[in-house]
Protein backbone atom coordinates (compact mmCIF):
# COMPACT_ATOMS: atom_id res chain seq x y z
CA UNK A 1 0.00 0.00 0.00
CA UNK A 2 1.73 3.30 -0.51
CA UNK A 3 1.69 5.82 2.03
CA UNK A 4 1.32 9.68 0.89
CA UNK A 5 3.93 10.81 2.99
CA UNK A 6 7.66 8.89 3.45
CA UNK A 7 9.18 11.61 5.54
CA UNK A 8 8.21 9.19 8.44
CA UNK A 9 10.94 6.69 8.01
CA UNK A 10 13.29 9.75 7.97
CA UNK A 11 15.66 9.63 10.60
CA UNK A 12 14.93 13.93 10.52
CA UNK A 13 11.29 13.03 11.61
CA UNK A 14 11.37 12.18 15.44
CA UNK A 15 14.16 15.20 15.35
CA UNK A 16 11.60 17.65 14.05
CA UNK A 17 8.68 16.16 16.16
CA UNK A 18 11.07 16.70 19.50
CA UNK A 19 11.60 20.29 18.55
CA UNK A 20 8.18 20.80 17.33
CA UNK A 21 6.99 19.71 20.73
CA UNK A 22 9.81 21.73 22.75
CA UNK A 23 8.66 25.52 21.09
CA UNK A 24 5.43 24.18 21.66
CA UNK A 25 5.55 23.08 25.44
CA UNK A 26 8.58 25.39 26.92
CA UNK A 27 6.39 28.25 27.75
CA UNK A 28 4.14 26.09 29.63
CA UNK A 29 6.76 24.47 31.40
CA UNK A 30 8.49 27.50 32.11
CA UNK A 31 5.29 28.65 33.69
CA UNK A 32 5.12 25.69 35.92
CA UNK A 33 9.06 26.15 36.31
CA UNK A 34 9.21 29.89 36.91
CA UNK A 35 6.17 29.49 39.97
CA UNK A 36 8.29 26.90 42.15
CA UNK A 37 11.11 29.19 42.32
CA UNK A 38 11.93 31.90 44.90
CA UNK A 39 11.76 35.37 44.14
CA UNK A 40 15.54 36.05 44.35
CA UNK A 41 16.02 33.27 41.90
CA UNK A 42 13.34 34.84 39.47
CA UNK A 43 15.34 37.89 39.08
CA UNK A 44 18.67 36.74 38.35
CA UNK A 45 20.73 38.00 35.18
CA UNK A 46 21.08 34.32 33.95
CA UNK A 47 17.74 32.09 34.51
CA UNK A 48 18.11 29.20 35.74
CA UNK A 49 16.50 26.13 33.69
CA UNK A 50 14.86 24.62 36.79
CA UNK A 51 14.57 25.69 40.47
CA UNK A 52 17.74 25.22 42.12
CA UNK A 53 15.87 25.79 45.45
CA UNK A 54 12.32 24.58 45.03
CA UNK A 55 9.51 26.70 46.86
CA UNK A 56 5.83 26.44 47.28
CA UNK A 57 5.79 29.62 48.87
CA UNK A 58 4.28 31.26 45.81
CA UNK A 59 1.38 29.39 45.68
CA UNK A 60 1.28 30.36 49.57
CA UNK A 61 1.18 33.51 49.17
CA UNK A 62 -0.82 33.54 45.78
CA UNK A 63 -3.89 31.51 47.72
CA UNK A 64 -3.62 33.55 50.79
CA UNK A 65 -3.47 36.66 49.17
CA UNK A 66 -6.42 36.38 47.64
CA UNK A 67 -5.97 34.93 44.55
CA UNK A 68 -8.09 32.23 45.93
CA UNK A 69 -10.90 34.98 45.63
CA UNK A 70 -9.86 35.71 42.16
CA UNK A 71 -10.14 31.77 41.31
CA UNK A 72 -13.61 31.45 43.25
CA UNK A 73 -14.92 34.10 40.89
CA UNK A 74 -13.80 33.15 37.86
CA UNK A 75 -15.45 29.69 38.57
CA UNK A 76 -18.58 31.66 39.67
CA UNK A 77 -19.19 33.61 36.15
CA UNK A 78 -18.25 30.94 33.70
CA UNK A 79 -20.54 28.28 35.45
CA UNK A 80 -23.45 30.50 35.57
CA UNK A 81 -23.11 32.19 31.81
CA UNK A 82 -22.38 29.12 30.57
CA UNK A 83 -25.35 27.96 32.36
CA UNK A 84 -27.97 30.58 31.26
CA UNK A 85 -26.55 30.19 28.04
CA UNK A 86 -27.45 26.67 27.36
CA UNK A 87 -30.32 27.31 29.01
CA UNK A 88 -31.60 30.13 26.34
CA UNK A 89 -29.61 28.88 23.38
CA UNK A 90 -31.09 25.25 23.73
CA UNK A 91 -34.67 26.78 23.34
CA UNK A 92 -33.89 29.51 20.42
CA UNK A 93 -32.21 26.85 18.32
CA UNK A 94 -34.87 24.52 18.91
CA UNK A 95 -37.48 26.39 17.73
CA UNK A 96 -34.90 28.00 15.24
CA UNK A 97 -34.66 24.37 13.44
CA UNK A 98 -38.24 22.96 14.25
CA UNK A 99 -40.54 26.11 13.16
CA UNK A 100 -40.58 28.68 10.57
CA UNK A 101 -41.16 31.91 11.72
CA UNK A 102 -42.37 34.29 9.24
CA UNK A 103 -40.41 37.17 6.95
CA UNK A 104 -37.33 34.78 6.50
CA UNK A 105 -36.41 35.38 10.28
CA UNK A 106 -34.79 32.19 11.10
CA UNK A 107 -31.85 33.36 8.76
CA UNK A 108 -31.70 36.88 10.03
CA UNK A 109 -31.27 35.82 13.25
CA UNK A 110 -28.72 33.39 12.24
CA UNK A 111 -27.26 35.66 10.13
CA UNK A 112 -27.13 38.20 13.28
CA UNK A 113 -25.35 35.98 15.40
CA UNK A 114 -22.50 35.42 12.76
CA UNK A 115 -22.27 38.94 12.88
CA UNK A 116 -22.17 39.13 16.30
CA UNK A 117 -19.88 36.51 16.69
CA UNK A 118 -17.22 38.33 14.98
CA UNK A 119 -17.84 41.66 16.31
CA UNK A 120 -14.97 42.95 18.25
CA UNK A 121 -16.48 42.90 21.84
CA UNK A 122 -15.05 46.59 22.58
CA UNK A 123 -16.99 47.86 19.91
CA UNK A 124 -20.29 47.53 21.98
CA UNK A 125 -18.89 48.52 25.53
CA UNK A 126 -20.06 52.17 25.23
CA UNK A 127 -23.69 51.53 25.48
CA UNK A 128 -23.51 48.33 27.90
CA UNK A 129 -21.65 50.26 30.26
CA UNK A 130 -24.24 53.43 30.58
CA UNK A 131 -27.01 50.21 30.36
CA UNK A 132 -25.59 48.38 33.04
CA UNK A 133 -24.56 51.50 35.24
CA UNK A 134 -28.35 52.54 34.94
CA UNK A 135 -29.41 48.89 36.04
CA UNK A 136 -26.64 48.81 39.15
CA UNK A 137 -24.85 46.03 37.33
CA UNK A 138 -21.54 47.74 37.29
CA UNK A 139 -19.44 45.99 40.13
CA UNK A 140 -21.20 43.09 40.42
CA UNK A 141 -20.94 39.19 39.31
CA UNK A 142 -24.38 38.90 38.23
CA UNK A 143 -23.88 42.05 35.68
CA UNK A 144 -20.81 40.17 34.58
CA UNK A 145 -23.00 36.59 34.05
CA UNK A 146 -25.55 38.48 31.65
CA UNK A 147 -22.68 40.40 29.91
CA UNK A 148 -20.50 37.58 29.16
CA UNK A 149 -24.15 36.65 26.79
CA UNK A 150 -22.56 38.27 24.39
CA UNK A 151 -19.92 35.68 23.85
CA UNK A 152 -21.41 32.73 24.88
CA UNK A 153 -24.93 32.73 23.58
CA UNK A 154 -24.28 33.62 20.10
CA UNK A 155 -21.84 30.68 20.39
CA UNK A 156 -24.28 28.23 22.16
CA UNK A 157 -27.38 29.14 19.45
CA UNK A 158 -24.57 28.18 16.82
CA UNK A 159 -23.64 25.03 17.99
CA UNK A 160 -26.71 23.85 19.16
CA UNK A 161 -28.71 24.64 16.45
CA UNK A 162 -25.85 22.03 14.26
CA UNK A 163 -26.59 19.41 17.07
CA UNK A 164 -30.43 20.08 16.85
CA UNK A 165 -30.38 20.30 12.70
CA UNK A 166 -29.03 16.69 12.61
CA UNK A 167 -31.73 15.08 14.49
CA UNK A 168 -34.03 12.74 12.51
CA UNK A 169 -37.58 13.82 12.98
CA UNK A 170 -39.02 10.54 13.87
CA UNK A 171 -38.64 10.80 17.10
CA UNK A 172 -40.34 13.55 17.86
CA UNK A 173 -43.35 12.69 15.35
CA UNK A 174 -44.05 9.10 17.03
CA UNK A 175 -43.88 11.13 20.63
CA UNK A 176 -46.50 13.51 19.51
CA UNK A 177 -48.90 10.89 18.29
CA UNK A 178 -48.58 9.29 21.70
CA UNK A 179 -49.68 12.43 22.83
CA UNK A 180 -47.24 13.71 24.36
CA UNK A 181 -47.24 17.59 25.02
CA UNK A 182 -44.18 19.90 23.33
CA UNK A 183 -42.45 20.71 26.78
CA UNK A 184 -42.50 17.06 27.39
CA UNK A 185 -41.15 16.00 24.05
CA UNK A 186 -38.35 18.78 24.20
CA UNK A 187 -37.55 17.40 27.83
CA UNK A 188 -38.00 13.96 27.32
CA UNK A 189 -37.27 13.04 23.94
CA UNK A 190 -35.23 15.90 22.32
CA UNK A 191 -32.62 16.93 25.16
CA UNK A 192 -31.52 13.31 25.81
CA UNK A 193 -30.68 12.84 22.23
CA UNK A 194 -28.21 15.76 21.79
CA UNK A 195 -26.99 15.58 25.14
CA UNK A 196 -23.53 15.06 23.92
CA UNK A 197 -23.99 17.99 21.89
CA UNK A 198 -25.43 19.84 24.71
CA UNK A 199 -21.80 19.03 26.70
CA UNK A 200 -19.58 19.86 24.30
CA UNK A 201 -21.40 22.92 23.55
CA UNK A 202 -20.61 23.91 27.17
CA UNK A 203 -17.54 22.94 27.15
CA UNK A 204 -16.33 25.27 24.40
CA UNK A 205 -18.59 27.91 25.93
CA UNK A 206 -16.59 27.54 29.38
CA UNK A 207 -13.45 28.23 27.60
CA UNK A 208 -14.70 31.42 25.98
CA UNK A 209 -15.88 32.41 29.14
CA UNK A 210 -12.82 31.36 31.24
CA UNK A 211 -10.78 33.68 29.12
CA UNK A 212 -12.84 36.77 29.00
CA UNK A 213 -10.63 40.19 29.96
CA UNK A 214 -12.69 43.35 28.18
CA UNK A 215 -15.77 43.29 30.06
CA UNK A 216 -14.54 42.16 33.23
CA UNK A 217 -11.65 45.32 33.27
CA UNK A 218 -14.67 47.15 32.70
CA UNK A 219 -17.20 46.30 34.60
CA UNK A 220 -15.59 45.13 38.42
CA UNK A 221 -14.08 47.24 40.39
CA UNK A 222 -13.93 46.01 43.66
CA UNK A 223 -10.48 43.71 44.03
CA UNK A 224 -12.09 41.21 45.42
CA UNK A 225 -14.69 40.52 42.78
CA UNK A 226 -11.82 40.47 40.34
CA UNK A 227 -11.96 37.50 38.20
CA UNK A 228 -8.11 35.39 37.55
CA UNK A 229 -7.65 36.99 34.23
CA UNK A 230 -8.03 40.97 35.82
CA UNK A 231 -5.90 39.18 38.83
CA UNK A 232 -3.26 38.18 36.33
CA UNK A 233 -3.16 41.38 34.62
CA UNK A 234 -2.62 43.64 37.39
CA UNK A 235 0.03 41.29 38.73
CA UNK A 236 1.64 41.93 35.30
CA UNK A 237 1.78 46.21 35.71
CA UNK A 238 2.24 46.25 38.84
CA UNK A 239 4.63 44.24 40.32
CA UNK A 240 6.64 43.50 37.13
CA UNK A 241 9.30 40.93 38.64
CA UNK A 242 7.21 39.28 40.86
CA UNK A 243 6.86 36.69 38.45
CA UNK A 244 6.77 33.63 40.74
CA UNK A 245 3.46 34.57 41.87
CA UNK A 246 2.17 35.35 38.67
CA UNK A 247 3.21 31.89 37.15
CA UNK A 248 1.41 30.85 40.70
CA UNK A 249 -1.75 32.20 39.10
CA UNK A 250 -1.36 31.25 36.00
CA UNK A 251 -1.31 27.85 36.69
CA UNK A 252 -4.38 27.89 38.36
CA UNK A 253 -6.14 29.63 35.61
CA UNK A 254 -4.80 26.95 33.51
CA UNK A 255 -5.64 23.89 35.75
CA UNK A 256 -9.85 24.09 35.35
CA UNK A 257 -9.45 24.27 31.58
CA UNK A 258 -6.60 21.93 30.66
CA UNK A 259 -8.53 18.54 31.39
CA UNK A 260 -10.58 19.29 28.43
CA UNK A 261 -7.72 18.73 26.11
CA UNK A 262 -8.64 15.74 25.12
CA UNK A 263 -12.30 16.31 24.29
CA UNK A 264 -11.27 19.27 22.62
CA UNK A 265 -9.24 17.63 20.08
CA UNK A 266 -11.88 15.34 19.17
CA UNK A 267 -14.03 17.58 19.21
CA UNK A 268 -12.13 19.15 16.45
CA UNK A 269 -10.68 16.95 14.67
CA UNK A 270 -14.79 15.60 13.86
CA UNK A 271 -16.25 19.04 13.55
CA UNK A 272 -12.93 19.92 10.68
CA UNK A 273 -13.33 16.82 8.65
CA UNK A 274 -14.24 17.39 5.30
CA UNK A 275 -17.24 14.35 5.21
CA UNK A 276 -15.10 12.86 2.21
CA UNK A 277 -14.64 9.61 4.19
CA UNK B 1 -60.93 25.34 13.34
CA UNK B 2 -59.35 22.82 15.32
CA UNK B 3 -56.55 22.95 13.01
CA UNK B 4 -56.12 26.49 12.95
CA UNK B 5 -55.97 26.05 16.77
CA UNK B 6 -53.31 23.67 16.40
CA UNK B 7 -51.46 25.83 14.50
CA UNK B 8 -51.54 28.94 16.50
CA UNK B 9 -50.95 26.76 19.59
CA UNK B 10 -47.99 25.56 17.96
CA UNK B 11 -46.68 29.15 16.65
CA UNK B 12 -47.30 29.74 20.44
CA UNK B 13 -45.04 27.66 21.63
CA UNK B 14 -41.93 28.18 19.51
CA UNK B 15 -42.21 32.13 19.78
CA UNK B 16 -42.67 31.46 23.38
CA UNK B 17 -39.12 29.71 23.67
CA UNK B 18 -37.42 31.71 21.50
CA UNK B 19 -38.08 34.62 22.98
CA UNK B 20 -35.62 34.76 25.70
CA UNK B 21 -32.77 34.34 23.56
CA UNK B 22 -34.28 36.63 21.45
CA UNK B 23 -34.43 39.59 23.92
CA UNK B 24 -31.18 39.28 25.48
CA UNK B 25 -29.56 39.58 22.01
CA UNK B 26 -31.75 42.43 20.95
CA UNK B 27 -31.06 43.96 24.06
CA UNK B 28 -26.93 43.41 24.76
CA UNK B 29 -26.60 43.81 20.58
CA UNK B 30 -29.09 45.18 18.35
CA UNK B 31 -30.13 47.70 20.89
CA UNK B 32 -25.97 49.13 21.85
CA UNK B 33 -25.31 48.83 18.08
CA UNK B 34 -28.44 51.46 17.02
CA UNK B 35 -26.63 53.60 20.39
CA UNK B 36 -23.30 52.97 18.72
CA UNK B 37 -24.10 54.17 14.81
CA UNK B 38 -26.58 56.79 16.06
CA UNK B 39 -23.64 58.60 18.57
CA UNK B 40 -21.00 57.77 15.04
CA UNK B 41 -22.61 60.97 13.92
CA UNK B 42 -23.21 62.78 17.47
CA UNK B 43 -20.42 65.10 19.02
CA UNK B 44 -20.21 63.46 22.97
CA UNK B 45 -18.93 63.39 25.40
CA UNK B 46 -19.12 61.61 28.47
CA UNK B 47 -17.95 63.60 31.28
CA UNK B 48 -19.97 67.18 30.41
CA UNK B 49 -22.87 65.14 29.44
CA UNK B 50 -23.26 67.71 25.90
CA UNK B 51 -24.32 65.74 22.70
CA UNK B 52 -25.11 67.77 19.12
CA UNK B 53 -25.86 66.46 15.48
CA UNK B 54 -22.36 66.99 13.64
CA UNK B 55 -23.01 64.70 10.88
CA UNK B 56 -19.70 63.33 9.61
CA UNK B 57 -17.61 65.35 11.11
CA UNK B 58 -16.50 62.35 13.79
CA UNK B 59 -15.80 60.18 10.66
CA UNK B 60 -13.82 62.69 8.60
CA UNK B 61 -11.99 63.52 11.81
CA UNK B 62 -11.03 59.97 12.38
CA UNK B 63 -10.21 59.42 8.87
CA UNK B 64 -7.22 62.04 8.94
CA UNK B 65 -6.44 60.96 12.84
CA UNK B 66 -2.63 59.29 12.59
CA UNK B 67 -3.10 57.65 15.30
CA UNK B 68 -6.17 55.97 14.02
CA UNK B 69 -4.44 55.31 10.79
CA UNK B 70 -1.86 53.99 12.46
CA UNK B 71 -3.91 51.34 14.53
CA UNK B 72 -6.16 50.56 11.80
CA UNK B 73 -3.30 49.70 9.38
CA UNK B 74 -1.13 48.12 12.39
CA UNK B 75 -4.52 45.85 12.67
CA UNK B 76 -3.97 44.73 9.29
CA UNK B 77 -0.45 43.90 9.29
CA UNK B 78 -1.37 41.94 12.47
CA UNK B 79 -4.50 40.49 11.17
CA UNK B 80 -2.68 39.13 7.84
CA UNK B 81 0.39 38.45 8.98
CA UNK B 82 -0.51 35.98 12.03
CA UNK B 83 -3.16 34.23 9.57
CA UNK B 84 -0.99 33.59 6.90
CA UNK B 85 2.04 32.14 9.02
CA UNK B 86 -0.27 29.84 11.56
CA UNK B 87 -2.28 28.86 8.39
CA UNK B 88 1.12 28.18 6.23
CA UNK B 89 3.04 26.31 9.09
CA UNK B 90 -0.22 24.64 10.13
CA UNK B 91 -0.86 22.77 6.80
CA UNK B 92 3.22 21.83 6.50
CA UNK B 93 3.02 20.43 10.16
CA UNK B 94 -0.09 18.32 9.28
CA UNK B 95 1.24 17.32 5.59
CA UNK B 96 4.52 16.19 7.90
CA UNK B 97 2.61 14.41 10.61
CA UNK B 98 0.12 13.06 8.33
CA UNK B 99 -0.91 8.93 8.51
CA UNK B 100 -0.05 6.63 11.59
CA UNK B 101 2.82 6.69 13.83
CA UNK B 102 3.56 5.50 17.42
CA UNK B 103 2.17 7.92 19.81
CA UNK B 104 0.44 10.18 17.15
CA UNK B 105 -2.94 11.19 19.58
CA UNK B 106 -0.51 11.87 22.54
CA UNK B 107 1.79 14.25 20.06
CA UNK B 108 -1.35 15.98 18.70
CA UNK B 109 -3.07 16.47 22.54
CA UNK B 110 0.32 17.96 23.53
CA UNK B 111 0.78 20.35 20.75
CA UNK B 112 -3.01 21.82 21.05
CA UNK B 113 -1.98 23.03 25.00
CA UNK B 114 -1.44 26.09 23.87
CA UNK B 115 -4.67 27.02 22.05
CA UNK B 116 -6.43 25.74 25.37
CA UNK B 117 -4.53 28.57 27.60
CA UNK B 118 -6.24 32.03 28.81
CA UNK B 119 -5.51 34.80 26.95
CA UNK B 120 -3.73 36.42 29.49
CA UNK B 121 -1.78 33.68 30.89
CA UNK B 122 -0.11 33.57 27.25
CA UNK B 123 0.52 37.61 27.58
CA UNK B 124 2.13 36.31 31.30
CA UNK B 125 4.77 34.20 30.21
CA UNK B 126 5.60 35.85 27.14
CA UNK B 127 6.17 39.14 29.31
CA UNK B 128 8.61 37.35 31.00
CA UNK B 129 10.50 35.33 28.19
CA UNK B 130 10.24 38.88 26.10
CA UNK B 131 11.53 40.77 29.53
CA UNK B 132 14.93 42.89 28.09
CA UNK B 133 16.80 42.09 30.87
CA UNK B 134 16.53 39.12 32.68
CA UNK B 135 13.77 37.43 30.35
CA UNK B 136 15.19 34.22 28.63
CA UNK B 137 15.03 34.96 24.94
CA UNK B 138 17.43 37.63 25.54
CA UNK B 139 19.50 35.60 27.68
CA UNK B 140 20.23 33.01 25.19
CA UNK B 141 20.75 35.50 22.68
CA UNK B 142 23.93 37.41 24.45
CA UNK B 143 24.99 33.83 25.47
CA UNK B 144 25.32 33.12 21.56
CA UNK B 145 27.04 35.90 21.39
CA UNK B 146 24.30 38.69 20.09
CA UNK B 147 22.75 41.90 20.87
CA UNK B 148 20.17 41.54 22.89
CA UNK B 149 16.72 42.23 21.44
CA UNK B 150 13.65 44.91 22.78
CA UNK B 151 11.36 42.64 22.02
CA UNK B 152 8.38 44.64 23.51
CA UNK B 153 10.11 48.21 23.93
CA UNK B 154 11.61 48.11 20.03
CA UNK B 155 9.04 50.10 18.22
CA UNK B 156 9.82 48.64 14.74
CA UNK B 157 9.79 45.01 16.39
CA UNK B 158 7.01 45.23 19.20
CA UNK B 159 4.28 44.38 16.76
CA UNK B 160 6.19 41.20 15.63
CA UNK B 161 6.43 39.91 18.84
CA UNK B 162 3.19 39.98 20.18
CA UNK B 163 2.33 38.41 16.09
CA UNK B 164 5.21 35.95 17.46
CA UNK B 165 3.11 35.14 20.66
CA UNK B 166 -0.25 34.69 18.25
CA UNK B 167 1.84 32.34 16.09
CA UNK B 168 2.53 30.22 18.61
CA UNK B 169 -0.69 29.92 20.36
CA UNK B 170 -2.79 29.25 17.40
CA UNK B 171 -0.69 27.59 15.07
CA UNK B 172 -1.98 24.34 17.10
CA UNK B 173 -5.48 25.14 15.49
CA UNK B 174 -4.49 25.88 12.22
CA UNK B 175 -2.92 21.89 12.78
CA UNK B 176 -5.59 20.14 13.88
CA UNK B 177 -8.14 21.71 11.65
CA UNK B 178 -5.68 21.23 8.39
CA UNK B 179 -5.10 17.29 9.78
CA UNK B 180 -8.77 17.20 10.08
CA UNK B 181 -9.17 18.24 6.60
CA UNK B 182 -6.09 15.86 5.27
CA UNK B 183 -6.75 12.48 6.85
CA UNK B 184 -10.69 12.81 6.15
CA UNK B 185 -9.10 12.32 1.97
CA UNK B 186 -9.71 8.55 0.73
CA UNK B 187 -6.24 6.85 0.43
CA UNK B 188 -7.38 5.60 -3.09
CA UNK B 189 -7.35 9.34 -4.22
CA UNK B 190 -3.30 9.21 -3.76
CA UNK B 191 -2.63 5.46 -4.37
CA UNK B 192 -4.23 6.12 -8.00
CA UNK B 193 -2.10 9.28 -8.26
CA UNK B 194 1.33 7.02 -7.40
CA UNK B 195 0.23 4.20 -9.65
CA UNK B 196 0.06 7.05 -12.25
CA UNK B 197 3.42 8.42 -11.47
CA UNK B 198 2.93 11.44 -9.69
CA UNK B 199 5.75 12.48 -8.12
CA UNK B 200 5.49 14.18 -4.43
CA UNK B 201 5.20 17.86 -5.48
CA UNK B 202 3.22 17.04 -8.52
CA UNK B 203 0.53 15.43 -5.64
CA UNK B 204 0.60 18.33 -3.41
CA UNK B 205 0.20 21.05 -5.74
CA UNK B 206 -2.27 18.94 -8.09
CA UNK B 207 -4.69 16.51 -5.87
CA UNK B 208 -4.13 17.60 -1.80
CA UNK B 209 -3.91 21.48 -1.61
CA UNK B 210 -7.04 21.75 -4.63
CA UNK B 211 -8.90 19.17 -2.43
CA UNK B 212 -8.41 20.93 0.35
CA UNK B 213 -8.62 24.24 -0.34
CA UNK B 214 -12.52 25.48 0.92
CA UNK B 215 -10.90 23.85 4.35
CA UNK B 216 -7.96 26.59 3.73
CA UNK B 217 -10.23 28.93 2.87
CA UNK B 218 -12.36 28.77 5.67
CA UNK B 219 -9.44 28.71 7.97
CA UNK B 220 -8.33 31.62 6.78
CA UNK B 221 -11.29 33.47 7.68
CA UNK B 222 -11.68 32.16 11.16
CA UNK B 223 -8.39 32.66 12.11
CA UNK B 224 -8.52 36.77 10.02
CA UNK B 225 -11.82 37.12 12.30
CA UNK B 226 -10.45 36.48 15.35
CA UNK B 227 -6.87 38.14 15.02
CA UNK B 228 -8.86 41.28 13.88
CA UNK B 229 -10.14 41.33 17.23
CA UNK B 230 -7.18 41.41 18.88
CA UNK B 231 -7.48 43.33 22.61
CA UNK B 232 -6.00 41.51 25.66
CA UNK B 233 -2.68 40.20 23.80
CA UNK B 234 -1.87 43.71 23.23
CA UNK B 235 -3.64 45.05 26.53
CA UNK B 236 -1.69 42.86 28.75
CA UNK B 237 2.08 43.13 26.68
CA UNK B 238 2.81 46.14 25.31
CA UNK B 239 -0.33 48.36 26.10
CA UNK B 240 -0.44 49.59 22.58
CA UNK B 241 3.17 51.15 22.89
CA UNK B 242 5.88 51.88 22.74
CA UNK B 243 4.31 55.22 21.55
CA UNK B 244 1.61 53.67 18.76
CA UNK B 245 3.60 50.82 18.03
CA UNK B 246 1.12 48.45 18.55
CA UNK B 247 -1.97 50.33 18.63
CA UNK B 248 -4.81 48.45 17.34
CA UNK B 249 -8.13 49.73 16.36
CA UNK B 250 -9.78 47.72 19.67
CA UNK B 251 -7.33 49.43 21.30
CA UNK B 252 -8.23 52.79 19.84
CA UNK B 253 -11.69 52.38 20.33
CA UNK B 254 -11.31 51.53 24.26
CA UNK B 255 -8.99 54.64 24.87
CA UNK B 256 -11.01 56.97 23.20
CA UNK B 257 -14.21 56.12 25.09
CA UNK B 258 -12.86 55.31 28.41
CA UNK B 259 -9.81 57.17 28.61
CA UNK B 260 -10.89 60.18 26.86
CA UNK B 261 -14.59 60.47 27.01
CA UNK B 262 -15.05 61.14 23.55
CA UNK B 263 -17.86 58.80 22.55
CA UNK B 264 -18.67 60.13 19.25
CA UNK B 265 -15.21 59.42 18.10
CA UNK B 266 -14.84 56.12 19.63
CA UNK B 267 -18.33 54.91 17.99
CA UNK B 268 -17.04 56.50 14.61
CA UNK B 269 -14.17 54.54 15.12
CA UNK B 270 -16.25 51.33 16.57
CA UNK B 271 -18.49 51.45 12.91
CA UNK B 272 -15.60 51.95 10.76
CA UNK B 273 -13.79 48.70 12.18
CA UNK B 274 -17.71 47.10 11.90
CA UNK B 275 -17.93 47.61 8.63
CA UNK B 276 -14.45 45.98 8.06
CA UNK B 277 -15.25 42.94 9.64
CA UNK B 278 -18.76 42.41 7.71
CA UNK B 279 -16.83 43.60 4.60
CA UNK B 280 -14.21 40.57 5.18
CA UNK B 281 -16.88 38.18 5.88
CA UNK B 282 -19.25 38.39 3.38
CA UNK B 283 -17.92 35.04 1.81
CA UNK B 284 -17.62 33.34 5.26
CA UNK B 285 -21.26 34.12 5.80
CA UNK B 286 -22.37 32.58 2.69
CA UNK B 287 -20.44 29.54 3.07
CA UNK B 288 -21.84 29.15 6.66
CA UNK B 289 -25.31 29.33 5.50
CA UNK B 290 -25.00 27.15 2.57
CA UNK B 291 -27.00 24.13 3.33
CA UNK B 292 -24.47 22.18 0.87
CA UNK B 293 -21.82 22.54 3.60
CA UNK B 294 -23.81 21.03 6.39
Amino acid sequence: MATYVTTKHSPLFPIFMILILVITLFPIYWIVVTSLKTPLENILPVPTLYPHKFTLENYHKVLFGGSLHNLWNSVFVTAASTLLSLALGFLSAYALVRYRFPLKFNVVFLVWIIIVKMLPPVVLAVPLYEMFAKMKLINNLWGLVLIFQVYTLPYCIWMLYGFLKSLPLEFEEAAEIDGASRLQIVRLIVFPLVQTGVIATAIFSIIVAWDEFLFSMLFIRSPELQTLPLAIVSYIGEFETLWGQLMAISVLAIIPIIVFVRFVYREMTSAYSLGLK
Amino acid sequence: MKSTGKTRGKALFYWSILLPALIVMLWLTLYPMITVFLTSFQNYNYISGRRSWIGLGNYRNILTDRVFLTSFWNTIVFCFSTTFLEVFLGTVLALVFYGNFRGKSVFTILLILPMMLSTMVVSAIWKTLFHYDIGLLNTILSSLGLARVGWLIDPHLALWSIVLVDVWQWTPFAFIVMQAGLSSIPQEVFEASVVDGASYRQRLFRITLPILRDQILILCLLRTIDTFKIFAKVFALTGGGPGNATETTSLFVYREAFQYFNLGRSSAASMITLSAVVLMSVFYLRKMLNPKEA
